[in-house]
């Protein structure tokens, strides 16, 4: 496991090099070292899961790499000299984040969508996909059980960048209440199967 | 000189709508700053909970390797020192996690030992580590509440992590940027964003694997009264062995070294893993031993004993389903116990990364406060106590379960956590700057203190 991970550390150091010099050459990407980069960082990642095996191998690559990477983040760093307010002039074109009147009934409304309802319709989806996807049971309820918690975040993003709230509410009801009866109809239809 | 220039826009959504979404991004990640990086910081140290008990409970033998025999002995000892209607659970030694352990335990009862290669016990009752845990899985509430805060939390992460990805036009262009000595803002962005992205795989692992784990007792809710009627024991039992018919007449136990070497027999490409005796002594008895294989990142080889010694179930990678193993494997992603001292130092430095990352968006926002002209001292300075306060607390509670053992740590946790908050919220003439300059020197006393007192005794 020591020469694996060493060796996908250096892969991480490697890869994320090659993408940092093409990333600074004034001219432009260079096709061949963007290739190169991606192809190590992959590479590596394919490897270790034949090596190492398919999930420990892809997970410990995934660790390595990132580490290595950030190394060569960290190697290439720049010490600037402090000043009070230098925000604008360098990165000062980042996005800045809407700044809205605050409205207490938005902020509730807000948070039901994103907290109870986005939970439920999540969960009215994911039920449906554990109900009425093929193969065996505990498959279909592990696959369901992931989906419920990266439905739910998408389901947050969601609502609190939008800001037509009814739309998000009557997508979010209607999910949950569709969503829901399929589910409980599949679930009638199959219960004794599952 | 300025250009004038438009540059061209080739983010997939328009400016606006990035707006929006970084506009999202900071409520949910303000609004769950505190419990995502108590929970980041507490599972951070908490992927080191095999070290931990080792340094808490001094002499702790480390079984680099352990005979069927020695296997055979520490069980027998185990079974001799616990209720009869406990189920014992020895984990061998492995590449993965040196050192075996034993665990017997039944509702509200759990004792734990270290297994030395002779198979002799030693007590390894570490409450601190076990404190910290508890902390990290359910915040010392109870088990079902506690989960499912975690379990938001995780998704919380979740759906930060994509919403700061698509808040992030300038991935690309920033991509290698860690501008450090500027403005305040600048760099703590440059951090949050470098340590976001370049981790990003990791972080989202992370997530999903903790939310899941939380939430799985209102997954299992919702899907058994969907499929059950609310009968929650069905679900359960699509994924655990179905308990023997009970027979409580007492029997003699059978020879535990043969069976261990039978099932290793019987699962050739794998090395034993742990062996559980379930209701030990009894003519209901059963004792499964499992098997891991090298690529393998869950233990998928199992044989099943009855009381008389004989093989009444067996099982192999082949014979498992997809959704058992990715079950099985999730708590293993989950704290990187999969593969050994390594790994754990790299979840625990991508773990430290993710705790960075929680800050900095906090800081952020309080820096961009500033930069307008509307700043919140106020939660400057309970930024400060949670963010450097929280580390010094967790110290503080290592000390105290070191002086004062049978205190209990979670109430202490708490009160000194309130104390921190509430003083540093009161503290009107102090900078947030000044005051976590404050608490970066308390954690490296507090550190150093907790150093001296634990190696201290470790050593002597």
């Amino acid at each position: 496991m020591l020469v694996a991970s060493l060796f996908l550390l250096a892969a991480g150091v490697l890869g994320a090099g090659l993408l940092r010099t093409s990333w600074r050459r004034r001219e432009g990407a260079a096709p061949a070292l963007l290739a190169g980069g991606w192809g190590v960082l992959i590479g590596a990642i394919l490897l270790a899961g034949w090596v190492v095996g398919p999930v420990k191998g892809t997970a410990l690559a995934l660790a390595m790499e990132g580490i290595g990477a950030f190394g060569i983040v960290w190697h290439g760093r720049v010490r600037k000299v402090a000043r009070e307010r230098d925000g604008k002039g360098e990165g000062g074109d980042a996005p800045e984040p809407l700044d809205e009147p605050g409205r207490v009934w938005r902020g509730v409304l807000r948070t039901l969508l994103a907290g109870p309802l986005g939970m439920t319709a999540a969960m009215a989806l994911a039920f449906c996909v554990t109900v009425y996807m093929p193969g065996d049971a505990r498959t279909r309820i592990v696959t369901g059980g992931m989906l419920l918690p990266v439905l739910w975040g998408l389901a947050m993003t969601w609502t609190l960048a939008d800001r037509r709230l009814l739309r998000a509410t009557a997508v979010l009801v209607g999910t949950s209440v569709l969503g829901f009866g399929l589910a409980f109809l599949g679930g009638i239809l199959s219960g004794a199967s599952t | 000189m300025s250009n004038t220039r438009k540059k061209r826009w080739r983010w997939p959504i328009s400016p606006e709508t990035v707006r929006s979404v970084l506009s999202s991004h900071s409520v949910l990640g303000l609004a769950f700053a505190a419990i995502i990086y108590l929970v980041c910081l507490t599972g951070t140290i908490a992927v080191f909970a095999p070290d931990l008990q080792r340094i808490e409970v001094p002499g702790t033998p480390v079984a680099m390797h352990l005979s069927e025999a020695a296997a055979a002995r520490a069980l027998t000892e185990a079974v001799r020192q616990t209720p009869s209607d406990s189920s014992i659970y020895l984990t061998m030694p492995s590449p993965a996690k040196e050192g075996a352990t034993l665990v017997a335990f039944k509702p509200g009862f759990e004792r734990n030992w270290a297994v030395a290669e002779d198979g002799t016990l030693s007590p390894l009752d570490a409450i601190w580590t076990e404190f910290l845990i508890y902390l990290h899985i359910c915040l010392h509430l109870p088990r079902s509440w506690g989960g499912f805060i975690v379990g938001l939390t995780g998704v919380a992460l979740l759906s930060s992590l994509v919403s700061g990805i698509l808040a992030h036009p300038r991935v690309v262009r920033d991509a290698f940027h860690l501008r450090l000595g500027g403005s305040r803002r600048l760099q703590e962005a440059d951090l949050h964003n470098r340590l976001g992205v370049w981790a990003l795989p990791f972080h989202f692992t992370l997530a999903l694997t903790g939310a899941l784990l939380g939430l799985s007792t209102i997954i299992v809710a919702g899907l058994s009264l969907l499929l059950y009627r609310g009968d929650m024991t069905r679900v359960y039992a699509l994924f655990l062995d179905p308990p023997p018919a009970i027979d409580a007449r007492t029997v003699p136990m059978p020879d535990l070294a043969a069976l261990i070497a039978q099932a290793r027999a019987r699962m050739a490409e794998a090395a034993i893993d742990s062996v559980m005796v379930e209701r030990p002594g009894r003519a209901d008895m059963r004792i499964s031993v499992h098997g891991r294989r090298s690529r393998h990142l869950v233990v998928q080889d199992e044989v099943q004993f009855d009381a008389q010694g004989a093989a009444i179930h067996e099982e192999h990678p082949k014979d498992m389903v997809v959704g058992t193993r990715v079950l099985s494997g999730i708590g293993q992603l989950h704290f990187g116990w999969f593969g050994g001292p390594v790994v754990r130092v790299a979840y625990g430095l991508l773990g430290l990364a993710l705790c960075v990352v929680t800050s900095s968006g906090v800081t952020i926002w309080l820096a961009r406060r500033r930069d307008r002209g509307r700043p919140a001292p106020q939660w400057e300075r309970i930024w400060s106590a949670v963010c450097w306060g929280q580390p010094v607390v967790l110290m503080l509670t290592a000390i105290l379960a070191f002086v004062y053992p049978e205190v209990p740590l979670a109430p202490a946790w708490l009160i000194l956590t309130t104390i921190a908050i509430v003083l540093c919220a009161v503290m009107n003439r102090c900078s947030g700057e000044y005051l976590a300059r404050l608490w970066r020197r308390g954690l490296v006393v507090a550190s150093a203190l907790a150093a001296v007192l634990y190696l201290g005794r470790a050593l002597y």
